[in-house]
């Protein structure tokens, strides 16, 4: 399990490095940082002098180097725009993100996970039908549609909740179902796919003729083994939905990465578009890592291959 | 149907106003006024933003106040002034003035504001508000002298409008920055002015409370409104919700249609008020960004072609608002030295098509355009244009990137904005895009020479010949296009009793409660 | 199932071939009737969106200040002049609508065939060659994987500007991660089939056997690949539109048009309800085809 584990963190450095290769490369092609950074003022002077003195006219391989060795100890060099650390303003900025994601992957699993086993536990029913139907519509739905509808009939025809910033937790809820409700069809889906199978498996049956009660069959047996491949699922889908976090939170005005990222896409703040996006990889590539964690020591054939 | 049902919740909003917002208006004594920007360093000199413009009239004073309505200076924390001649400022110092902190006001604050200001050193961000004095002398503890580098009749405008006068010993508390340099815009908010500024979060909210120890006999009169709090809220369709349940009072800057519908909805008080703001197109008739065939705008009929391709009128009647009006001349026409008497070019698509012919384009062309503000002004103009046969693309990008590109002569075709800093002398305009500088796409030396003859005379006659002859000159050469002047709406609670100005300075230190 | 070797983890190719929800949905309730209203309504919109030029009452470019946010024909003062209303800009809605669909189905297609090309490329050579190029490729995907989509998208665009073209690019060089697994994990099991040994037995060129034996046995798994990602790719450049950095105006594009009408939602609705249910319909009607050419080509996946 050890070994296991090492080789897929291993893996998972490796990963992490080349989203931060990719993203640095990306930034400094498609446009001129020196440039942005001069900004205002900026004369072909200045920006030759900002040029020299962030040391951005060194070949990239330097660059990159000198930038991921400060990264490693946590300085994400200075925002153009704030003059702060961009480490400072990241940790400001990541809590709101986080419980965002958070509740928006709660809402997706108290939604999906119940509906997948009811729709697994009566086939071919009405419930089925209904549980099936949000999920179709879930894919389909554009999330920002889905969130700027909201915001019309439950913040302002009815009133019940704020629109936009962060005062209260108020202020998460249409958010996190707009994220949140595009990762349900999966999750429902798989979860009643896996409830299926397991239900109909020999352990089961099994358990079920020593006369134990179906809902102790369902819950305690077939409820567990189906979530397993859920678990890592659900931590895939946080990690894109941490990434998708741009779109909710510029429509709420919720002060977290994904508004970070799109003021700095509109400031050209290099420096901190670069963190962000190394930031939620980081978080997807942690999470995946843990899923598979989990996984493996949950099902233990996954090891041994 | 619609309507109704937007009616009756914002009636129900406006009547249960104490349910979710606790501090909202009048019955809290409390100002909740916003706008979509935020205001990360909340102290004047250190950022330019309207919104600290605002603040500074309200948390500081200047040695004189300019009337809004007699537009002349009276005296504020200058008791008189004299020109002693033309390169020297005299002011008579107040006495009895005491900052926020409790610190007497005195001539000594005066000169040590002046001269920090202007040093090499103050990293102030607007040069021009400051670059015109030399520096600052004590006369005697009632007397202060402010020498100007060079005849300069617009200075005055400049005492009443950004010169705040801050504490003498307030620089030296600076923090210092990642290099070690003191940082001045770090220094607190002290000023003398009629509310003090009490809680700043940077990049969210300022608040301010009534100053009660306020100087008597200022010409801002005596603060009734207890508390003043500006809150950033990024999201136009968020500002319209907080305004309509109660949570906001105030709120500008309203897209002609929405503050159509808010004024059908009936809880609020909506008003189009003209500003000094001026809508315009550059056109490069320098040749900055090239001179040949790939540069269509350094053709003159191109230029003039574009000018009758625009229906102004109707962008400022259906886009901008009733108080907006079409303008032919390049200055705001209340502007000491402004004429309309100019060459003025009237919509005429058919003429636009015929020139665009004869420059050489029967079938138009294709070309960029630049633009930093209400994008649909800028987008209206690119349909006008499309009519014409001319293909724009739209460049749309943050004010600061984009002054960049024009100063680097990488924007031929521009539609900006300028306000002259409500300043109402022709100057405030032409001397920032006429003179040759880095702004100019015109360049044309007469044009420079004339300018020049009117900024450094004192004779008001001489002035308004001079500048004359240059906006002629330059509507002849169709390389600066007036569109409109900008009208802004405002959108404010039935409570407040509050009048807007045309400088776009709401004066809330003279509004108080119904 | 798992690949437990050194490469990094891929998402399962199962995930992706299960039937989705719809495509059971459509069994329980409709039979096949699901794949054929989807596609009819599919074929619906492609014809519009081809028909535009000749179908639409008003250019859609034709601005007319003076007739801005005209209520649509059921509203209050509604006409038949304009069925659907105007815009901001006093353009007809409908037209603008029609031609929105033009946009939102050139890019799906366009960004799917890029990324198909590139992640069918990946992900047979992977799956065929197994062992180094399998491992360097996987490390590839997961890479992608990591990297948040529409974050990026947004970053390039911002920086290098937008247009059509570019957003059909960004996306197609960025939505390919699901065609590599699924090309990856289809090509491993084709690869183990008798007739593969047989041909490589006879000689065959490499080439030849991947173009003549493998792809048309993946064929199917591509193709209902291919529809999700149109699907995709749809609601990405809606979403890029909407924040401003995907299709210019004033060219008509529903996530644009949301965007654009996003002032008045609070007073005339209709202004994003409508393209924002016809990106719903869309994505929708997408959805079932691909399911349903699931189901029919591929009838023993388990329920």
């Amino acid at each position: 399990m050890l070994f296991y584990a090492l080789k897929r963190f291993g893996v998972a450095i490796l990963v992490a490095v080349a989203v931060s290769i990719v993203t640095f490369s990306l930034l400094r092609f498609s446009g001129d940082p020196a440039a942005a950074m001069a900004g205002e003022s900026a004369t072909e002077e200045d920006i030759e002098y900002v040029r020299k003195h962030y040391g951005l006219d060194r070949p990239l391989p330097v660059q990159y180097a000198d930038w991921a060795v400060k990264a490693m100890q946590g300085d994400f060099g200075e925002s153009i725009y704030l003059k702060r650390a961009v480490s400072g303003i990241l940790a400001d900025r990541a809590p709101t993100t986080m419980i965002l994601g958070a509740l928006s992957l709660s809402f997706a699993l108290i939604l999906a996970i119940p509906l997948g086993v009811l729709a697994a536990m009566f086939p071919n029913t009405l419930v089925d039908r209904v549980a099936l139907g949000i999920a179709v519509i879930g894919q389909a739905l554009p999330s920002f549609f889905f969130a700027l509808i909201m915001i019309i009939v439950f913040g302002v025809w009815l009133r019940w909740l704020p629109i936009s910033g962060h005062a209260s937790w108020l202020n998460f809820i249409m958010p996190s179902i707009a994220l949140g409700y595009y990762a349900t069809p999966a999750i429902m889906r798989l979860t009643r796919a896996g409830m299926m199978d397991v239900m109909s498996s020999d352990y089961i049956r099994t358990a079920r003729a020593k006369g134990l009660k179906p809902r102790v069959v369902l819950f305690k047996h077939a409820l567990r083994n189906a979530i397993i491949p859920v678990v890592s699922l659900s931590a895939v889908q946080l990690g894109f939905m941490l990434g998708g976090s741009i779109v909710i939170e510029t429509i709420f005005s919720l002060n977290g990465l994904g508004n970070l990222a799109w003021q700095s896409i509109q400031r050209s703040d290099f420096e901190v578009m670069q963190a962000i996006v190394l930031t939620i990889a980081s978080f997807y590539i942690l999470l995946t890592f843990l899923a598979d964690l989990l996984n493996a020591f949950l099902d233990p054939r996954i090891r041994v291959s | 149907m619609k309507r109704t049902i937007m009616t009756a919740a914002a009636v129900a909003a406006a009547v249960s106003m104490g349910a979710s917002d606790a501090m909202a208006g009048k019955a809290d004594d409390t100002l909740n006024w916003s706008t979509t920007r935020e205001v990360d360093v909340a102290l004047p000199f250190y950022n330019n933003v309207r919104e600290m413009v605002i603040m500074q009239r309200h948390t500081w004073d200047n040695l004189l106040y300019r009337d809004t309505k007699t537009f002349e200076y009276k005296p504020l924390l200058a008791t008189s002034f004299k020109w002693v001649n033309n390169k020297t400022l005299e002011f008579k110092i107040r006495k009895g003035v005491k900052f926020h902190n409790g610190a007497s006001f005195s001539a000594d604050d005066v000169v040590k504001t002046y001269n920090h200001v202007s040093s090499k050193d103050s990293g102030v961000l607007t040069k021009r508000n400051v670059s015109w004095i030399d520096h600052a002398e004590k006369v005697d503890a009632d007397t202060v002298r402010v020498h100007l580098k060079k005849t300069f009749p617009a200075a005055l405008e400049f005492v009443s409008g950004p010169m705040a006068i801050f504490p003498k010993d307030i620089w030296a508390t600076a923090r210092k920055d990642a290099k070690g340099k003191p940082d001045y815009g770090t220094v607190a908010a002290i000023g003398t002015g009629p509310y003090k500024t009490v809680k700043i979060v940077s990049g969210e909210s300022v608040q301010m409370e009534k100053n009660t120890n306020y100087w008597k006999g200022s010409p801002k009169g005596q603060p009734s409104i207890g508390k003043i709090n500006f809150r950033t809220v990024a999201d136009p369709e968020a500002q319209i919700a907080e305004l309509l349940s109660g949570s906001l009072d105030w709120i500008w800057d309203v897209p002609k249609d929405k503050a159509e519908e808010l004024k059908l909805i009936g809880i609020n008080n909506v008003m189009n008020v003209p500003t000094m703001r001026i809508s315009y197109l550059t056109m490069d008739r320098a040749g900055r960004a090239g001179k040949g065939k790939d540069n269509p705008f350094y053709n003159k009929k191109v230029r003039r072609a574009i000018a009758h391709a625009i229906d102004r009128g109707a962008i400022a009647k259906e886009m901008v608002g009733g108080a907006s009006q079409v303008i032919h001349s390049a200055c705001f026409p209340t502007q000491f030295g402004c004429t309309q008497d100019v060459p003025q070019y009237k919509y005429d698509p058919a003429k636009s098509k015929k020139l665009l012919a004869e420059a050489g384009y029967p079938n138009g062309f294709t070309t960029d355009i630049f633009a930093y503000r209400q994008r649909e002004y800028t987008e209206a103009v690119m349909g006008y244009l499309a009519k014409v046969g001319i293909k724009s693309s739209l460049k749309y990008m943050q004010y600061k990137a984009l002054r960049g590109l024009v100063w680097e002569g990488k924007a031929p075709f521009h539609h900006m904005t300028w306000g002259s800093y409500s300043m109402n002398d022709v100057s405030a305009i032409t001397s920032h895009f006429f003179q040759g500088k880095r702004d100019d796409y015109c360049r044309d030396a007469d044009v420079t020479k004339w300018l020049a003859e009117g900024d450094s005379n004192v004779d008001p006659k001489v002035r308004k010949e001079a500048y004359k002859k240059a906006l002629t000159r330059l509507q002849e050469n169709v390389c600066w296009l007036p569109l409109f002047t900008y009208a802004k709406y405002y959108a404010f609670t039935h409570d407040l009793d509050f009048n807007p100005t045309a400088d776009e300075i709401p004066r809330f230190f003279t509004a108080k409660w119904k | 199932m798992a690949n437990g070797t050194v490469a990094a983890k891929l998402p399962s190719a199962q995930e992706i071939l299960e039937p989705s929800a719809s495509s059971l949905l459509l069994k329980r309730v409709f039979g096949h009737a699901g794949m054929t209203i989807g596609g009819g309504v599919l074929l619906f919109i492609f014809l519009i969106a081809i028909l535009a030029p000749l179908l639409a009452p008003h250019d859609p470019f034709d601005q007319d200040l003076s007739k801005r946010f005209l209520d649509p024909v059921w509203g209050a003062k509604g006409t038949w002049l304009h069925p659907l209303g105007t815009d901001g800009f006093g353009r007809d809605y409908l037209s603008r609508m029609m031609f929105g669909a033009q946009t939102s189905l050139l890019i799906g297609f366009a960004a799917m065939l890029i990324s198909g090309v590139i992640g069918t490329a990946l992900g047979v050579a992977a799956g065929y060659f197994g062992g180094r190029v399998d491992m360097i490729i996987t490390f590839i995907i997961t890479t992608r994987l990591a990297m948040p989509v529409i974050l990026v998208a947004l970053v390039v665009v911002a920086l290098i500007g937008s247009s059509l073209n570019i957003v059909i690019w960004v996306l197609g060089l960025l939505i390919w991660d699901r065609f590599a697994v699924v090309m990856r994990a289809t090509t491993q099991q084709v690869r183990s089939m008798d007739y593969i040994a047989a041909a490589k037995a006879l000689g065959c060129s490499t080439t030849r056997i991947i173009f003549t034996e493998i792809m048309p046995n993946v064929a199917n798994a591509l193709i209902v690949v291919a529809t999700l990602e149109v699907a995709h790719a749809v609601l990405l450049e809606a979403a890029l539109s909407f924040l401003g950095l995907g299709v210019q105006p004033p060219t008509p594009s529903w996530g644009l048009m949301i965007s654009e009408g996003k002032g008045m939602m609070f007073f005339k609705a209709w202004v994003i309800a409508i393209p924002g249910f016809a990106l719903f319909m869309l994505v929708l009607c997408i959805n079932l085809m691909g399911d349903g050419i699931r189901d029919v080509t591929a009838p023993e996946n388990r329920n």
